[in-house]
């Protein structure tokens, strides 16, 4: 178990260093987003948006009362997407995703996204925002 | 790049001397061809030669091609803030609440409007700079924006229109490029934080390449409006001679417009009820 909690402190490091270095911002100011806590999302794709200034993924996910709720999670804009592996066929819906993302600060689904961890089932490591 | 330039200038020389020793010398056309290589080589292992070669004139330092800021996104990367006087101290204390809330107010470019200078210098998306006889452009792939230097003595005048980029003039000093830019529209920003200038802002850029992959950009922002003193930053830009710039239409899929409380939008339903 101390293996488990040094790779746990380890990985919690990792994330809150995404929060802390080089972020990319978008067209507009960021601050609506919660850079401290990034937190894991699973769920269904929708809809993958290829446009600007953003690119949007729009995703059901698991609301905790058996249900699901609709998320909206904005990328950055085509052009840098590009540049860091992505392409306008990268999701399509109905691909099951897992994302780490940071969320409104107001309390509303959605947020911004750091990065897709993985596309059905298998890694995917596609950054949006370091 | 000046090397390349001279890289491309010692192949061309290099071509000329095989070109007169044909038929009779031709231990010059081996020469020649042994000095193409070798400059083909530098160029190459330069990274890339630059975008200007064929064009630039020879007497200015080359600062063509694509740069990307690093370091945080705020005007100044430690978020150092000029002294702000009345009022806009108050205006930007606002914003910064208003932020600090999540819920950002007054912030422009959130309906597609131009960041304009100097909020446009510390983007996170990449520029070309293209040197031409006379004045060079700034090509910004965020929204397709550009700025103009000139350089071929033209000045502001007197009934000019305030802009989002101003009038912007420019002179080499040895290897800096020094640009002043006045004529800037009140209501532009500094950064995406808010910051506040007024119509009176005159800012002064001595941009210079630190080293072959690097671009320096000091910004001495002048307004005795807005700012007890001048305030200077030092911004720094990467080179990546592989990119292209692309296409962004800012309003092609804008989900973020300001809503009707004055705050920027995210376009998704409000959330659920808590019952």
């Amino acid at each position: 178990m101390r293996t488990w909690g040094k790779v746990r402190s380890l990985l919690a490091a990792g994330i809150v260093s995404l929060g802390l270095i080089a972020p990319a911002i978008a067209h507009h100011s960021f601050v609506m987003f919660d850079r401290t806590k990034p937190l894991v999302l699973e769920g269904t794709v929708l809809q993958f948006q290829w446009t600007n200034p953003h690119v949007w993924i729009e995703m059901t996910a698991p609301d905790g009362r058996g249900g699901h709720a609709k998320w909206g999670v904005e990328c950055t804009s085509v052009n840098m997407l590009r540049r860091q592996g992505w392409h306008h066929g990268s999701l399509h819906p109905g691909d099951r995703v897992k994302l780490l993302l940071y969320p409104l600060r107001n309390g509303a689904l959605g947020g911004q996204l750091a990065k897709l961890l993985e596309i059905n089932g298998s890694p995917a490591n596609l950054v949006s925002y370091r | 790049m000046v090397q390349s330039t001279q890289g491309l200038q010692g192949s061309t020389r290099g071509l000329r001397s095989s070109r007169t020793g044909k038929g009779r010398r031709p231990w010059a056309l081996l020469l020649g061809l042994v000095i193409l290589a070798t400059q083909v080589r530098l160029v190459d292992a330069q990274g890339s030669a630059s975008l200007n070669a064929l064009y630039a004139d020879p007497h200015q330092p080359d600062i063509a091609g694509l740069w990307l800021a690093t370091g945080y996104f705020t005007l100044s990367p430690d978020r150092a803030l000029p002294s702000l006087k009345p009022p806009f101290d108050a205006l930007y204390a606002r914003r910064v609440k208003a932020e600090n809330a999540g819920k950002p107010i007054d912030d422009v470019t959130a309906n597609c409007l131009p960041p304009g200078m100097p909020h446009i210098m510390v983007v996170p998306y990449p520029f070309e700079i293209v040197q031409t006889p006379g004045r060079i452009l700034f090509l910004f792939e965020y929204a397709g924006q550009v700025r103009r230097v000139y350089l071929d003595g033209r000045r502001p005048t007197e009934d000019d229109d305030p802009t989002y980029y101003g009038f912007s003039t420019g002179h080499w000093e040895g290897s800096t490029l020094v640009i002043q830019t006045s004529d800037i529209r009140a209501e532009t920003q500094d950064d995406f934080t808010g910051l506040p200038h007024s119509d009176a802002l005159v800012i002064t850029e001595r941009i210079r390449r630190v080293d072959h992959d690097t671009l320096e950009d000091q910004l001495t922002l002048t307004d005795p409006k807005a700012y007890a003193q001048p305030f200077t930053v030092t911004r720094r830009y990467q080179l990546h001679p592989t990119w292209t710039i692309g296409e962004y239409v800012c309003e092609e899929n804008n989900r973020n417009a300001i809503g009707a409380n004055g705050v920027t939008g995210f376009g998704v339903p409000p959330p659920p009820a808590k019952k």
